[in-house]
């Protein structure tokens, strides 16, 4: 098998499983009990709450445990109310896009390479701005997105606001569920309010996220019930899954530089084997995308015909989107950054990781260039 | 080279036909007709993944593939027909709308103008000068739910597992190397099983309880969900009395009331007469012929008089709504529909 969708899940690393183990039978005391066993597993579960968190440059208390990014997104658009005003790009997930259409929502206009227009976000950020999310790294794209510059804007307004007196709260919020264990990811350099991160994406277990909420969110919980997770997230604590979370990320973040410079490497391989491909588009910007990312389009070739080509030889590629072109539903991310139906029916999305090699990126170029020839003489006949 | 469409399911019928026309020398073009996709309380419509083994045997094939959207027709012509039928008191069979209306009218049609010299599906049923005739193996032979199906599109259809036995097709989908040679069948309906149609109906339906009487005493015995749910004959379901069980026996639409009986011999679920509506013959019928009430039910000797058919021997009285068809041989002529 040749894995080359990373970037929609990741298998769960060793040292992970080796550390949730325990929790499923020796240790599957409720966290709250009063005997010493729980309490144990208490102080299990908030020191890996805190590991968690120092990754992304936090403590423990500041972040909300959830079952995932979706979940993650959801509460975070809990800090404002029906009818508040919000900007998203207009490459969000469609977790975000889901939540945001329950508020006035405008969308940042992004770029060919789906880097959000600046301009345009100073253009619509205005006083009654509320809430803003914009993902770290595009899912579909691999496009890093300039937070940072966001955040200033931010704080800009949240200053003219309170000179002038005005109370409306402005939050940012950002969706960081691709780019951690390739890029650093702290909130303090980010400057955001609030941010979501996933397990399932940094080779731990699936049905595990986090929120990172900053000191000035009043957030309302999502789920109630027993009060756990500050009151903002009720349930007994996955305490397995969020052990195999912090040994996930803490090992993805130690290998961050070794991982970047090895997947640059292997980009490079896949690259050099598809170019020889006539019609081949590199999607987005490589100098502002994350390594691990080759999306591509081959207009005039049917992406999701690719993909059972591909699984024959047990190489596993994507489209991106959780859609194909078969069932009438166009990725609204390549729609977004002015592709043409036929541009966006002939794009696959590769995302390296773990499992490559140089040796098996080599082979995997040679029969992904192979299967699009195989399509394209198809065709032309 | 001829082209042909094939309407592909993601089956292992319809795989293997596209496979077998294909090693025939046609030019294949496989088609999902995508006629339903919305999820209803307790069934997961499975469009999108029958739609991707669809596509995946087209790509292990290497033929074209379609998508032909009829969700607007198919609700339309189907499933209104259907409920219609339903809110009437009868038990109509949604299949064979579906191949009188989309597969061999719609599909057809849509399939010639794009460039199709033919049309191919993988039904048990065999063609002859647009002729329908019974299926090689008998107990597949789906021609009941062809019946309807005119002699100008038959001539332009090809049915290529209809002389061939269904474990021939099973090990020919292993031969070929279909990934879906194993998947289960599809049954009933084509979207909602049976035992799911009371909850489809109840979608649509407002559907109101009424009181489940004794025919013959007129005696109140309890309550029923909705008339509309109970067919003519049906035994099970009724939850009332005990000792022998209750048939059903008759239903006032009108006043949402049904009648059961626990006398076999009763009457009304007997007959030796059938009337029939909305009669579609490809031929006509010869004075003796023989009949189908059902989906693989036996044969049983009758003569038809242009709209009653008179059988032999009595036989157990069918709901309304549903089809007979006529057979003379290996022929399937046509039929109606129950009065």
């Amino acid at each position: 098998m040749i894995y080359l969708d990373h970037a929609a899940a990741t298998p769960v690393s060793e040292k992970a499983k080796k550390a949730m183990e325990p929790y499923f039978s020796e240790r599957f005391f409720n966290p709250s009990a009063a005997y010493q066993a729980s309490v144990d597993v208490r102080r299990d579960y908030e020191a890996a709450k805190d590991r968690i968190a120092h990754v992304i440059g936090a403590k423990g208390a500041d972040i909300v445990i959830t079952a995932g990014a979706t979940e993650s997104i959801n509460l975070a658009f809990n800090a404002i109310n029906p009818g508040a005003e919000v900007l998203i790009s207009s490459i969000e997930h469609a977790s975000v896009f889901e939540a945001a259409k329950r508020f006035k929502t405008k969308e940042i206009t992004v770029d060919k390479n789906g880097k959000i227009l600046i301009e345009d976000l100073k253009k619509k950020l205005d006083k009654n701005t509320e809430f803003i999310s914009i993902s770290l790294v595009s899912g579909e794209l691999g496009t890093i997105e300039p937070i940072a510059e966001v955040a200033s804007l931010v704080k800009a307004e949240r200053l003219r606001r309170k000179l002038a007196g005005e109370e409306t709260p402005l939050y940012l919020h950002c969706d960081a569920s691709q780019g951690i264990g390739l890029i650093e990811v702290k909130v303090g350099r980010l400057g955001v309010d609030l941010l979501t991160i996933n397990s399932a994406k940094v080779y731990g277990p699936k049905g595990v996220g986090a929120l990172y909420v900053g000191h000035n969110v009043k957030l309302k919980p999502l789920v109630v019930g027993g009060g756990q997770e500050l009151g903002l997230r009720s349930g007994t604590e996955n305490v397995a899954g969020v052990i195999g979370f912090a040994a996930a990320i803490e090992e993805a973040e130690s290998h961050l530089n070794g991982e970047r410079k090895r997947l640059g490497l292997l980009r490079n391989i896949l690259i050099k084997e598809l170019e020889k491909v006539p019609n081949i588009a590199f999607l987005g910007n490589a100098k502002n995308q994350l390594v691990s990312f080759v999306p591509i389009s081959v207009p005039g070739v049917d992406a999701e015909r690719l993909i059972f080509m591909l699984e024959n030889e047990e190489i596993y590629v994507s489209t991106g989107a959780a859609c194909s072109a078969s069932k009438g539903i166009k990725s609204r991310t390549l729609t977004a950054i002015g592709l043409s139906d036929e541009e966006i029916a002939g794009s696959l999305r590769i995302t390296m990781g773990h499992l490559n090699t140089e040796e098996n990126i080599k082979l995997a170029g040679e029969k992904i260039r192979e299967a699009i020839i195989a399509e394209q003489t198809r065709t032309a006949k | 080279m001829k082209t042909v469409y094939v309407g592909m399911s993601g089956g292992v019928d319809s795989s293997v036909s596209a496979a077998l026309l294909k090693e025939q020398g046609y030019h294949v073009v496989g088609v999902y007709m995508k006629n339903w996709s919305k999820n209803l309380p307790g069934m997961k419509c499975p469009w999108a993944e029958d739609l991707a083994d669809a596509k995946r045997v087209a790509v292990n094939l290497r033929i074209d593939f379609k998508v032909f959207d009829f969700e607007k027709e198919y609700k339309q012509k189907v499933v209104d027909y259907m409920i219609e039928e339903y809110k009437k008191g009868n038990t109509p069979n949604p299949d064979i709308m579906c191949n009188q209306e989309i597969k061999f009218k719609l599909f057809a049609e849509t399939a010639f103008e794009d460039g199709a010299d033919l049309i191919a599906t993988g039904h048990y049923a065999n063609v002859e000068d647009g002729k329908l005739l019974k299926a090689k193996d008998e107990n597949k032979d789906q021609t009941y739910f062809l019946y309807r199906v005119t002699s100008e599109v038959l001539k332009r259809t090809l049915f290529p597992v209809g002389n061939m036995l269904k474990p021939e097709v099973k090990k020919l989908a292993e031969k070929f190397g279909l990934v879906n040679a194993h998947k289960p069948e599809s049954m009933g309906v084509c979207f909602v099983g049976e035992a799911n149609m009371k909850d489809f109906l109840s979608e649509f339906i407002d559907v109101k309880p009424g009181e489940i009487r004794e025919l013959e005493t007129d005696k109140k015995l309890g309550y029923h969900d909705g008339a509309i749910f109970y067919t003519i004959g049906q035994r099970h379901g009724l939850n009332v009395g005990e000792g022998l069980p209750y048939y059903v026996a008759k239903k006032d639409m009108e006043k949402n009331i049904v009648y059961v009986s626990k006398n076999l011999n009763e009457k009304n679920l007997w007959t030796k007469e059938i009337k029939l509506k909305d009669v579609f013959l490809r031929e006509e019928a010869p004075k003796e012929i023989e009949i189908r009430v059902r989906h693989r039910a036996a044969l049983i000797p009758a003569t038809f008089d242009g709209d009653t058919l008179h059988l032999k021997n009595e036989t157990k009285r069918i709901a309304s709504g549903q089809s007979v068809v006529f057979y003379k041989d290996n022929v399937c002529l046509g039929g109606g529909i129950i009065e």
